[in-house]
């Protein structure tokens, strides 16, 4: 189970515009179900064009909700990505890590207020 | 009902504010008639056509009739080239070297036709002076604001976008405008307290702020977009409900409407001449992203 899965992410979109959080939202079904069996992905955005935050949100920053940040970085990689897509992508992984942050805090809090009303 | 524009409608707050005018004047029209007089109008910005266009979408929705009237030669000539006046019965004015960008009205889950159009008219076969590297910028940011209505607007009368290329002025205006329920709107409701419009906008520009509550974090595409603007130059203007934002040369203002202004517009003005590589100051490595 160690060898590694190419997604591409062009073929998935079947574009090389990558401008939809829908479609970000099919290559995160494709990839999330292998990182929970354990494989290591990458993704390759080879022959993408446009990529934009939206996208890289429902693909990529989505898993953080999903999976411990460990996991992630032991089996997920990307490639075929531009200096101006990574430093991008990177943008929407640290706000990820923060908004799930941020959501489990609100959640605990939300959770707190509910539990005083009980 | 007859309602007059003002003789200068331009992309500016003043030019918002009497957009907010005209749709809280028709507020109650209901399974009536509007006219909109253009007679006292002496000159109208041709982007201005997109927020006119939800403006009067939204009225329309109300079973009402709309009627433009009025229109000086030199406006319609505007409106009929860059197509706002089609939408009213008027024939378009077809011209090779048209420096407009076409009045669309797109819904939302029509994804693909807004892509087609972004790809016709911007950069390539659109618009020539603007270097490749901008062209890729100002795709990406005008995909970030579409995006965003198409999560954020809920607009069921779509979207409506256009351009006008500027050539003296090397300037590109774009402007996305919907029909749907607004920033404050969504900012009241994940908050859970009263907020004002300008409040509301200001909060969404902060970083990481998002409305969003499901799976899909939020809160990049308003600040990678205000960065663009920032290093090319421009401007943004956003109008929304109540609230008015206006970004240039690094200073921002947030100011009230005094109308309720439907859904959301966001206006770009982009410098053409710019020549920045727009690439990053420092590489990273596909290793230290997760």
């Amino acid at each position: 189970m160690s060898d590694e899965i190419v997604v591409r992410v062009f073929d998935v979109v079947g574009s090389p515009l990558c401008v939809s959080a829908d479609d970000g939202q099919s290559v995160h079904d494709k990839v999330a179900p292998l990182l929970r069996e354990g494989r290591r992905v990458a993704m390759s955005f080879d022959k993408v064009e446009t990529l934009i935050s939206a996208f890289l949100n429902a693909a990529i920053g989505q898993l953080y909700g999903e999976f411990p940040e460990e996991r992630i970085r032991q089996l997920l990689s990307v490639r075929d990505m531009t200096n101006e897509d990574l430093v991008l992508l990177k943008r929407v992984v640290d706000n990820a890590k923060l908004y799930f942050q941020n959501r489990k805090q609100f959640d605990q809090a939300w959770k707190e207020e509910l539990g005083d009303e009980e | 009902m007859i309602h007059y524009l003002p003789p200068n409608l331009l992309g500016n707050f003043r030019g918002f504010e009497d957009l907010a005018i005209l749709a809280e004047d028709a507020r109650e029209l209901f399974s009536n008639r509007l006219e909109v007089d253009f007679s006292r109008c002496a000159s109208f910005d041709p982007n201005m056509a997109a927020p006119l266009g939800a403006v009067l979408a939204d009225i329309a929705d109300r079973f009402n009739t709309i009627e433009i009237v009025g229109v000086p030669t030199v406006i319609e000539r505007i409106l009929r080239k860059n197509r706002f006046l089609v939408m009213y019965g008027y024939s378009p004015i077809e011209e090779e070297t048209s420096t407009a960008i076409p009045l669309r009205r797109i819904q939302l889950s029509d994804e693909g036709l807004f892509a087609e159009y972004i790809q016709q008219h911007i950069g390539g076969k659109g618009i020539p002076s603007i270097s490749d590297a901008l062209g890729r910028v100002l795709r990406q940011s005008i995909f970030e604001v579409f995006q965003n209505a198409v999560i954020h607007s809920q607009s069921r009368l779509g979207v409506f976008v256009c351009g006008q290329f500027l050539p003296l002025e090397q300037r590109l205006q774009l402007t996305v405008a919907d029909a749907g329920i607004g920033i404050q709107a969504n900012v009241r409701q994940f908050l859970g307290r009263e907020v004002s419009a300008p409040d509301a906008l200001r909060w969404v520009l902060e970083a990481g702020n998002t409305t969003k509550i499901g799976a899909q974090p939020g809160g990049v595409g308003l600040k990678f977009l205000k960065e663009f603007i920032s290093l090319n130059r421009g401007k943004l203007q956003i109008a929304s409900g109540r609230g008015y934002y206006g970004f240039s040369d690094n200073d921002e203002t947030f100011s009230g409407l005094t109308g309720d202004f439907p859904g959301t517009t966001v206006n770009l003005q982009i410098n053409s001449a710019d020549t920045n590589a727009y690439g990053s100051k420092y590489e990273i490595s596909p290793d230290d992203i997760f």
